[in-house]
């Protein structure tokens, strides 16, 4: 009788999690290059106490979190150190805990000039990190990630460096590390993207839709509030039953 | 439930993005103006189960971990510094940068602060000065009844003197680079500081090393484009309702599990 508690329990705990993680999707539905999460569960078998109740008792466990890899919107900012990637890759970002990749690709100058994130990490070119000069202008970035600047009033363009594009064999085996950087998995060393191409004065937006994480919702609460009902009644159910039973003719 | 603390985190930021947005939309008319645009990330995750734990001797391993997110932060609000259109008037003292430079103007407490604002005026004493009365540098004195004020695109000021013909250079206006202007802070008056993200000031003579160059009787329009900003506006307010209606998800949670016991 106490298993069917202890099953709807396993399932209560897992709708949580579940909506732990929707509510950080939605949280993040204005994060440039956020990736939504989406949980796993699944079916965990227990032999029940007796062997006459029959079969086995099976529970919910969550399983993991996947991330979803879509590409989220492309906006166009017409901010020259706003790039978006067009494929599979991801821009490498040298911060204090290591080497890290993003999709974020609203990137600014800091005061001595190098290219760095939103969070004043180095954006990483294929030769490290990128260094303008004071007097360069007309920051103009190619589809392969070469950037080149006019410097004082020269009319002839200069290289500053190659964004550096990598991307992974196993892209679900990256952690998510906070500040919109993903950390490599120590057997998935990151790669030279080749299939991707960068795009200058736009930016990728988060790739949440709104209208999934709202009908998750209703799912998770619905279910969540069945459940419930479901205990109750197999509480009212044990409730009766020890009245019937106490019913002791005096 | 950590739910509840995430949604309030994206309320926050979304309330935040709101209040930039505003802002934007309020100096949508203000000379030289530079929009400002909300930055966020996600905030630090807990992982529950790593990704790549091994599940056995054999090698096989976790292909998802679980991370738990806490929520959103906002990393900054990053201006950004685009050229604005523009405008013509007949205003022989407003001036115009095309181009990265600023306008050095000295406070009356002797330190400087930078402006793309040419709306400039004359003072009691001929000098010329921002709208607020500071005197742009390197102070140009205007003699009283010249004539034919004159700012060309190297930013030399001539005029013509009262009596006279022929025009005569009274001085030469700078304007000043910064390697990364989106880091000067902000004072109000349209009027920026240098800080040590800005990197330090180089002055310079218009036309030259991207200083830009100078448009007399022309100004600087704001560089805010309303359609942008109210797609961003309906985008922050949906995100805020959405992340509402996560907080009344988990509070029907809680209040299910709250009723169990009677």
């Amino acid at each position: 009788m106490q298993n069917a508690f202890l099953v709807g329990l396993s399932r209560q705990v897992a709708l949580s999690r579940e909506l732990d993680v929707v509510a950080n999707n939605i949280a993040n539905i204005n994060t440039n290059g956020y990736k939504a999460d989406g949980s796993l569960f699944e079916e965990y078998l227990a032999s029940s106490a007796r062997s006459d109740t029959g079969g086995r008792i099976s529970f919910v466990r969550d399983r993991g979190i996947w991330h979803d890899m879509t590409s989220g919107a492309v906006e166009r900012t017409g901010n020259p150190l706003d790039v978006a990637i067009d494929g599979e890759a991801f821009f490498a970002v040298q911060t204090q805990r290591g080497e890290r990749y993003t999709r974020n690709g609203a990137f600014h100058l800091n005061a001595t000039g190098q290219l760095v994130t939103s969070e004043g990490d180095a954006v990483l070119g294929t030769g490290g990190p990128i260094t303008f000069q004071p007097n360069d202008r007309e920051i103009s970035i190619s589809k392969d990630g070469i950037i080149s600047v006019r410097e004082g009033a020269s009319k002839t363009s200069t290289q500053r460096g190659q964004l550096r594009l990598v991307n992974f064999t196993k892209p679900q085996q990256l952690q998510k590390d906070g500040g919109s950087t993903f950390k490599a998995a120590a057997n998935d060393p990151p790669q030279q993207a080749t299939k991707a191409s960068i795009e200058q004065g736009a930016i990728e937006k988060s790739n949440v839709r709104g209208v999934v994480e709202m009908s998750r919702m209703i799912e998770i609460t619905r279910s969540y509030t069945q459940v419930a009902t479901l205990l109750q009644q197999q509480g009212d159910m044990n409730q009766q039953s020890i009245d019937k039973l106490a019913e002791v003719p005096a | 439930m950590r739910a509840l603390s995430t949604a309030a985190t994206g309320m926050m930021a979304m309330e935040l993005n709101v209040q930039v947005i505003s802002n934007n939309l309020a100096n949508m008319t203000t000379t030289s103006y530079k929009r400002q645009r909300a930055e966020f990330q996600d905030l630090l995750y807990d992982h529950l189960s790593r990704v790549g734990t091994q599940t056995s001797a054999q090698g096989n391993m976790l292909p998802v971990g679980i991370d738990l997110g806490s929520g959103v932060k906002t990393v900054g609000t990053a201006r950004l510094m685009q050229q604005g259109n523009l405008t013509q008037t007949t205003n022989p003292f407003d001036v115009a940068i095309r181009g990265d430079g600023f306008f050095k103007v000295q406070l009356p407490d002797g330190t400087y602060t930078y402006t793309r604002d040419g709306s400039f005026k004359t003072d009691a004493q001929g000098r010329i000065v921002t709208a607020q009365g500071n005197v742009v540098q390197p102070a140009i004195t205007i003699p009283a009844n010249a004539t034919g004020l004159t700012i060309n695109a190297q930013g030399q000021v001539s005029v013509v003197p009262s009596g006279s013909t022929t025009p005569t250079i009274l001085g030469q206006l700078t304007l000043t680079r910064f390697i990364n202007p989106a880091g000067l802070l902000p004072i109000g008056d349209n009027m920026y500081q240098e800080t040590p993200a800005s990197g330090t000031p180089q002055d310079g003579l218009p036309g030259t090393d991207g200083a830009g160059d100078l448009q007399q009787r022309m100004l600087e329009q704001s560089n805010v484009d309303s359609v942008t900003e109210i797609t961003d506006l309906i985008t922050a307010q949906r995100a805020y309702e959405m992340n509402s209606k996560v907080i009344s998800a988990a509070d029907q949670m809680l209040q299910a599990t709250s009723n169990l016991m009677r």
